[in-house]
């Protein structure tokens, strides 16, 4: 093959060994904008970002970027920095091979096509398979008729065009999806299938979530790990309290009860994730001084927010909880005894889910008229959990409701939501900061840290007034025909 | 002070300008989109001086499709004319004689200060960095230059002549808002010379943005008309090559603020 295109024009570098890491989050954000990012291994260490007709971008780096931070400031950082997020970036495969590189050059000596050939490829740390040979033709942009030539040249000696370049191949090949994990709120209904049938495809397509984040949550890969381990657990119990007389009581009761009590083990470690995220939002407008006096809460919040993880990571490999997963999934793989179902497990589950999505919502709206400007902070709470309720709800269902009235409605809702999130968030994070002041006083923090104390819990008290002071508006724009009549359009079409 | 292009695209574009010729545009502009690629950056670098040395450096064919009037016409597109280099993250839009009649072409478009700005928009979310070379003088192309360009990356030599076509240029721009930010920088600074140190010192001092890193007067930078590309790809570790990075992390910091 090089003896061909040598004869052809090109040139072969001597072959180096390189690994090539393809890198992604747990759920592919990178993927699923078309982007590649790799990790070249050979004299050095090299970052590649590519995809479909994108000029690639590379950067040297001194070792495997694992958070956004890793990477320096700049143009490369900040394609990635919106999609990836918080999210940790990840080996998804891990390839070897042999590679030479030809370059094709014109007679001014420019570069019009590239060759690599790949040789003797293999996924690192997955059964040796077969080990074969590639060979890459690059088409160099501005010269496209070149690489048609090569390819002919190619394609008449037998060669056979792929589909596929030699890592997606190897990917394939080897059973690697590197589409990474991508978690649904809903899986596919039918309005007329029995209840027990749907109620239980939704449990079990949380139950897929609640595993696929678990280790990640015990690791502290990233923070997302946790924040869609405690989204699914919390569905599971909205959906179980939803699943009353369909759900048999006795598997009901005591899933409702473990799940009460494992999501509450992960509130404490996601509120000081949530803050710690939130801190330069909250601290920068204080200005850098105030900043610079607040070091010793951010380093005693992350000391809590370390002691809550540990917390939490026993909890997750605790008996408990490992008994409680292993109990549930087998209730939802194992065969249901039809005889002996609760009455409402047979009916057709669009009617028991539109009338308990309606129920949700008149509580909702009952609540909320219920709520004025000298409510107490704790009734403004419960309020947002019953939105929160309703939304999963509305979620973990979303396929049997007709999409354009359910967008609307969600969309009103998700801004009463909103208003509401921004408010408990301050009331958590003004508490929390309180409960920090005597053991910071203990520990010898300076006059400077107490006013900036004093600083950052008057701003967070001005967010929860302002969010207060929206509520009227936000709710009322909730609470209004055309959301009613949203509404009773998706519920209309699931229970007829 | 607003760039023209705030709020266009992704691509931040720069110009290596100067109304003096001969100060190192080019070589700077070939050689900062080599530092930019080596740090992440997909660049267009988009020779405009009919010359064609830019184009000539990176080795492509000095050829604009259907010429200059075809270029900036009412239909023109860089799309057609874009090349790849031998660095896989710098494409060129090459130039050819056909460029001297640039001036002409865009005096009759309906917007020629804009006209440059129009035609990188297409391709705006394609690169992170356009690097404009230009030619000098100021003329209807600078105009349509400062129309384009977030900022202008000026090339000066440590002597009093050039020293003053700098201030030339930022009175010019001053009363031409919006006008793109101005990084001035020492160009072929000959350290073993007082005067130039000197003069580099008091740049330095007096005249606000000056960039601080000053390119050397060195033969490996002539030596890119023999090799044909950027110093970092044939003389890696010379310091002239260290300068160009250096440069580039000056304009980058303001760049991207």
């Amino acid at each position: 093959m090089v003896a061909l295109l040598t004869d052809f024009g090109f040139l072969f570098g001597d072959p180096q060994t390189v690994t090539t890491t393809l890198v992604d989050t747990f759920d592919g954000r990178l993927r699923r904008a078309g982007l590649r990012l790799e990790l070249r291994k050979s004299e050095q260490l090299e970052l590649v970002l590519s995809g479909d007709d994108i000029v690639p971008a590379r950067l040297t780096v001194e070792r495997a970027p694992s958070v956004l931070a890793d990477l320096p400031r700049g143009p490369f950082r900040s394609r990635i920095a919106e999609l990836i997020d918080v999210r940790a970036l990840a080996p998804r495969l891990r390839v070897r091979m042999n590679c030479s590189t030809g370059v094709w050059r014109d007679s001014t000596d420019k570069a019009v096509s590239i060759a690599e050939l790949n040789e003797g490829a293999r996924v690192l740390g997955r059964p040796d398979g077969e080990r074969a040979t590639t060979i890459e033709i690059h088409e160099v942009p501005g010269y496209a008729k070149q690489a048609v030539r090569v390819r002919e040249v190619l394609a008449g000696v037998g060669l056979v065009e792929q589909d596929h370049d030699t890592l997606e191949r190897c990917a394939v090949e080897s059973g690697v999806d590197l589409a990474g994990f991508k978690g649904s709120a809903t899986v596919p209904l039918d309005p007329q299938m029995a209840a027990i049938d749907g109620f239980r495809a939704v449990f079990a397509n949380l139950a897929v979530a609640i595993s696929a984040n678990w280790q990640g949550a015990i690791d502290q890969i990233d923070p997302k790990f946790l924040h869609d381990l405690r989204i699914a657990l919390r569905r599971t119990r909205t959906v179980l309290r939803a699943a009353t007389s369909v759900v048999p009581t006795d598997v009901s009761t005591a899933a409702a009860e473990g799940f009460a009590w494992l999501a509450g083990a992960t509130g404490p470690s996601r509120d000081l994730d949530v803050y710690l995220l939130e801190w330069e939002h909250y601290t920068g407008p204080l200005g850098p001084e105030a900043v610079s006096a607040l070091a010793p809460v951010r380093d005693l919040l992350e000391q809590r927010c370390r002691d809550a993880h540990l917390e939490l990571e026993q909890t997750l490999q605790s008996d408990r909880a490992v008994e409680l997963i292993t109990e549930w999934r087998a209730w939802l793989t194992e065969p249901l005894d039809r005889a002996d179902l609760p009455r409402r497990a047979e009916r057709p589950l669009g009617k028991v889910v539109a009338k308990r999505i309606d129920r949700a919502h008149s509580a909702l709206v009952e609540a909320g008229r219920m709520i004025d400007p000298d409510t107490p902070a704790e009734q403004v709470h419960e309020l947002r959990k019953d939105a929160k309720k309703l939304r999963y709800l509305i979620e973990c269902f979303g396929s049997l409701l007709p999409d354009k009235p359910r967008k609307r409605y969600v969309k009103h809702l998700k801004a009463l939501q909103e208003n509401l999130g921004e408010h408990q968030d301050a009331e958590v994070h003004i508490a929390l900061l309180r409960s920090l002041t005597p053991e910071l006083e203990t520990a010898g923090a300076g006059a400077d840290t107490m006013v900036a104390i004093g600083q950052l819990t008057e701003r967070l008290n001005q967010t929860r007034i302002a969010s207060r002071a929206e509520f009227a508006e936000r709710f009322a724009d909730y609470d209004s025909h055309r959301t009613q009549q949203a509404l009773d359009a998706a519920l209309d079409a699931i229970s007829s | 002070m607003p760039s023209p292009r705030e709020g266009t695209g992704i691509v931040k574009v720069l110009a290596t300008y100067s109304i003096k010729g001969g100060v190192g545009k080019t070589t700077t502009a070939v050689n900062l989109a080599a530092a930019a690629a080596a740090s992440g950056s997909r660049v267009l670098l988009w020779d405009l001086d009919p010359q064609g040395a830019a184009t000539f450096f990176v080795r492509v064919k000095p050829r604009v499709r259907g010429g200059v009037e075809r270029l900036v016409g009412k239909s023109g597109s860089l799309e057609a004319n874009i090349r790849a280099t031998d660095d896989s993250a710098v494409h060129i839009v090459p130039a050819d004689f056909s460029l001297r009649h640039l001036d002409l072409a865009l005096d009759d478009t309906k917007h020629p200060t804009r006209r440059l700005a129009a035609l990188l928009e297409p391709i705006a979310d394609r690169y992170d960095v356009a690097i404009l070379d230009c030619p000098p003088g100021i003329t209807l192309t600078s105009e349509s230059v400062f129309g384009a360009a977030d900022a202008l990356i000026v090339p000066t030599i440590p002597t009093t002549l050039s020293e003053r076509t700098l201030e030339q240029l930022t009175d010019f721009l001053a009363e031409r808002p919006p006008a793109p930010m101005v990084l001035p920088f020492t160009s072929m600074l000959d350290r073993r010379k007082r005067l130039q140190r000197d003069t580099f010192a008091r740049l330095m001092t007096d005249i606000p943005g000056f960039l601080p890193t000053a390119i050397p007067n060195a033969s490996v930078i002539e030596q890119m008309g023999i090799e044909r590309s950027p110093v970092a790809a044939f003389a890696p570790k010379s310091p002239a090559a260290s300068a160009f990075a250096r440069l580039w992390g000056d304009i980058a910091a303001r760049v991207w603020v």
